[in-house]
């Protein structure tokens, strides 16, 4: 729980409030639904908890630094495409992780690669993404965001 | 029987993670523990995340009513509607799966697909992040990096507008209750 959880529930808590004043029975209706959902995704959520707990354990930092740092020449940006867009962990750990690298000698192209890939590829997230659009919707967007990240990465490794 | 093989279809994940615990338990039993603790400690950290945001997907559902959508976020709204999406994802919180539940009502209310599209694109930035990119790795490569992010979001869009064609949006129209 972190600052930002604690405004979205304040936020939420409001809402359900002023829902509650305006109408009974349509707030009980919303919570409904709300609770039908999530009722209808939680052993998807169980699942996907599971696989991240895997995937830390199996996929170490120093694994990810071997392949980024100096020596992967070109390469750097795809493999920080593959390794970002299978990470799993908090935003907040990449920023550490890839000031880390930038000083064992990766590449800018690189490092802003791992950056946008850790958030906007989500490797972990497709089933969950495949479940709730089809997979149609869902490859295409983790290949474009792939395609992207690599882009993006070495447009910042040109301009920096 | 047909039940459970609807269920396992939706939810195939869940039979691929339990065969790899038990793989993992037999070979590694101490690493299967500490992925079990690592998942175990992610989900109590976000289930109370989760739970509002279906809180809210719920309220959304009741309050909104799909006109008010279908003006700001629909067909017709263009570039403006792209630029509110590209808004909206910024200030998104929580992990992408929460948000998903979200995105799919707003297409049920008639959202367009580039608008939903634009909203996961830059619920790639971070807001809350910005001030740490900053210092760790200065204002430049900060700034670079979100308004690339950002400016992507308008690409994104079209480009899965495209990949996806016209019709591809209908079967989310109406009937958001079933959540599948």
């Amino acid at each position: 729980m972190n600052l930002t959880d604690y405004i979205l529930i304040g936020i939420v808590l409001v809402l359900l409030a002023v829902s509650t004043l305006k109408s009974r029975p349509k707030t009980k209706k919303a919570l409904k639904i709300g609770a039908k959902q999530f009722w209808n995704v939680l052993p998807f959520f169980v699942a996907v908890f599971g696989l991240i707990g895997l995937l830390e354990v199996l996929l170490t930092p120093k694994m990810v630094q071997a392949w980024l740092g100096s020596g992967s020449g070109v390469l750097a940006p795809f493999y920080a495409a593959v390794f970002g867009g299978m990470a799993t962990g908090p935003p907040a750990a990449v920023f550490p992780l890839g000031q880390y690298l930038l000083t064992q000698h990766a590449s800018v192209a690189a490092v802003s690669t791992l950056l946008i890939a850790w958030v906007a590829v989500g490797t972990v997230t497709l089933p969950a993404e495949i479940r709730f659009f089809g997979a149609r919707f869902a490859l295409s967007r983790w290949a474009l965001a792939f395609v992207l990240s690599i882009v993006l990465g070495l447009t910042m490794g040109m301009l920096m | 029987m047909n039940k459970l093989a609807k269920w396992s279809k939706q939810n195939w994940l869940v039979w691929v993670v339990a065969a790899a615990y038990i793989v993992m338990a037999l070979t590694r039993p101490a690493e299967a523990a500490r992925a079990a603790s690592l998942g175990v400690q992610t989900f109590v950290a976000l289930i109370a995340t989760l739970l509002t945001v279906f809180v809210f997907v719920g309220l959304f559902q009741v309050w909104i009513n799909d006109e008010f959508i279908m003006k700001h976020l629909g067909e017709q709204s263009g570039i403006k509607g792209l630029a509110l999406g590209a808004g909206l994802g910024t200030v998104l919180h929580g992990p992408l799966i929460g948000v998903f539940p979200l995105l799919q009502a707003l297409l049920a209310k008639g959202a367009k697909l580039g608008v939903v599209v634009a909203i996961v694109s830059t619920w790639a930035i971070k807001l809350p992040m910005i001030p740490l990119e900053i210092r760790l790795f200065g204002w430049k490569f900060a700034l670079l990096r979100n308004g690339l992010l950002f400016v992507s979001a308008f690409v994104m869009a079209p480009m899965m507008e495209w990949a996806l064609g016209n019709g591809w949006v209908d079967r989310f129209r109406g009937a958001p209750e079933e959540g599948t």
